[in-house]
């Protein structure tokens, strides 16, 4: 074995479980890496290990790390941000107790985009997260450490949030597997909130099968969070797939054309049924989904606006702004018609299919100087081109898995998402499975310069 | 929604806003306002509670 960090999640446990490799040899493994690659992308803000002796369960002795947003009780959560620079947690997060409970190594806190609110990656107080594969791309954010930090083989996984796209857009843009849970499939209890409505967490790792692992670990009904449902967690990666719609008129015609044929190909190459449908209303439901979030973050951030708006980013700053310009009618207008949307992305987009595909971002990757503070007047179009396929998801609150599905001519990662019907997080696995089983764009690993 | 709407309904909530944001911010916030069908044919009766139950059918 050359280095064990570079096995998946799965083929480490089985090593571990074989007494092949030990936990201490694992964790060396992971910080020899994370030693040679953090001066260079700066996924971690703190490499200090976060939690005791690995418990007997599904996860022991595998190295974690984990966007620096989950509370870790008597342990800083900066949350990326200046205001919380060296806050200490009174809490630990719900999901961080699963994954202790399971034995799996917490070694470190990563990088993220400030309170989660930005695409990105860049980050004016803890310096920007950098993609692996050319650090003057951007990772995708907010959780733009775990994804870089994935990529790299830092650590086996990492946990994300996504409210508009935040765990997606860096699996993509670095290579990795990135799972947007359905809103109430996994508890965010003891995580940092940015829109109560949206906000949902989920794994980062390198193949399906890996986000199925940890998904099974932190998933579940939890009383601390009132929005999390009973609904047992059935993961079964190997079911089969009935169906998978698309809209190949609408991604040839709006996607770039490298972006339009690597998605086209997987969807050839998941074998499976292709069923031609209407695109969703994607701006549409992009739009109700921002009006939705900035005036949840705003409130959620009001105090802190009104008495030291000046410790934000300026880029945060603006968008909290924007928030205190919707009016509570426009807003409970959009979550009056949630239902409804999600009703019918259900009973049409999926009438026929187990999940609807489309590319994670559209267009090809930008650096960071041109989505960052020196990126004129094109920038926000830009990021609005980036953005422009997630956040209708988030809206619906529909699970979606981000897959690794060929690289651009420069070199940078594409990625494909597969969004399905409620609680349906099994059956994206097993269709994100069947086609890592085909294809080996997941398996590929960014070269130390 | 023009800048000085904008500027006064920040201003009402407590929210400084330095020279010329609000001129920035005016089209993002406008760009919000978009006609729903959806929307415009719901029942009287739905709320945003309804999400949950809907969600709760669909699984």
């Amino acid at each position: 074995m050359s280095d064990p960090a570079e096995l998946s999640l799965a083929e480490a446990r089985v090593q571990l479980n074989r007494g092949a490799l030990s936990p201490a040899e694992l964790e060396q493994s992971c910080r020899a890496r994370i030693e040679r690659w953090q001066p260079r992308i700066n996924a971690f803000v703190s490499t200090s290990r976060r939690n005791g002796a690995a418990a007997d369960g599904p996860l022991e002795g595998v190295p974690l790390a984990h966007k620096d947003m989950f509370y870790r009780a008597g342990q800083v959560s900066n949350c990326g941000s200046k205001i919380r620079k060296g806050w200490v947690a009174g809490e630990t997060a719900a999901v961080l107790e699963h994954l202790d409970a399971a034995g799996a190594l917490d070694i470190g806190a990563l990088n993220m985009s400030e309170f989660a609110y930005g695409p990105t990656g860049h980050n004016d107080h803890w310096g920007d997260c950098c993609n692996p594969w050319n650090p003057a791309y951007i990772t995708g954010g907010s959780s733009s450490g775990s994804g870089a930090a994935v990529a790299a083989r830092l650590v086996f996984g990492a946990l994300g949030s996504d409210t508009g796209g935040s765990i997606r857009l860096p699996a993509s843009a670095c290579g990795v597997t990135g799972l947007k849970t359905t809103w109430g499939r996994v508890s965010r209890h003891g995580a940092m909130p940015l829109s109560h409505s949206l906000d949902t967490i989920g794994p980062l790792a390198r193949s399906a099968e890996d986000c199925a692992l940890l998904l099974s670990v932190i998933a579940g009904h939890d009383e601390r969070d009132p929005v999390t449902a009973r609904e047992p967690v059935a993961l079964n990666i190997e079911q089969p797939i009935r169906a998978v719609a698309i809209s190949t008129g609408w991604i040839e015609k709006n996607a770039h054309p490298e972006v339009a044929k690597a998605v086209l190909a997987a969807a050839k190459a998941l074998k499976v049924k292709l069923v031609e449908v209407e695109p969703p209303e994607f701006d549409l439901l992009s739009a109700h989904c921002l009006t939705v979030m900035q005036a949840e973050a705003s409130a959620q951030h009001a105090n802190w606006m009104r008495e030291r708006p000046r410790d934000y980013s300026s880029a945060v700053r603006v968008r909290l702004e924007a928030g205190f310009a919707i009016t509570a009618a426009q807003y409970l207008e959009r979550l009056r018609a949630r239902g409804a949307w999600l009703e019918r992305f259900v009973s049409q987009t999926l009438a026929q299919a187990d999940a609807y595909l489309v590319p994670t971002i559209a267009v090809p990757l930008p650096t960071r100087e041109q989505t960052g503070p020196k990126g004129g007047a094109e920038m926000p179009k830009l990021l609005a081109e980036v953005t422009r396929l997630t956040r209708w998801v988030n809206y619906l609150g529909v699970p979606s898995l981000s897959v690794p599905c060929g690289f651009d001519s420069h070199g940078l990662p594409m990625g494909l998402q597969l969004v399905g019907r409620p609680f349906s997080e099994g059956i994206l696995l097993a269709a994100g499975h069947a086609y890592q089983r085909e294809t080996e764009w997941h398996r590929r690993v960014p070269a130390l310069a | 929604m023009d800048a000085n709407t904008i500027e006064r309904l920040l201003a009402a909530q407590g929210i400084e806003l330095a020279p010329g944001r609000a001129e920035r911010l005016a089209p993002g916030v406008n760009a919000l306002n978009v006609k729903d069908p959806v929307g415009d044919a719901l029942p009287f009766e739905a709320d945003p509670t309804t999400y949950v139950v809907i969600r709760e059918r669909l699984k």
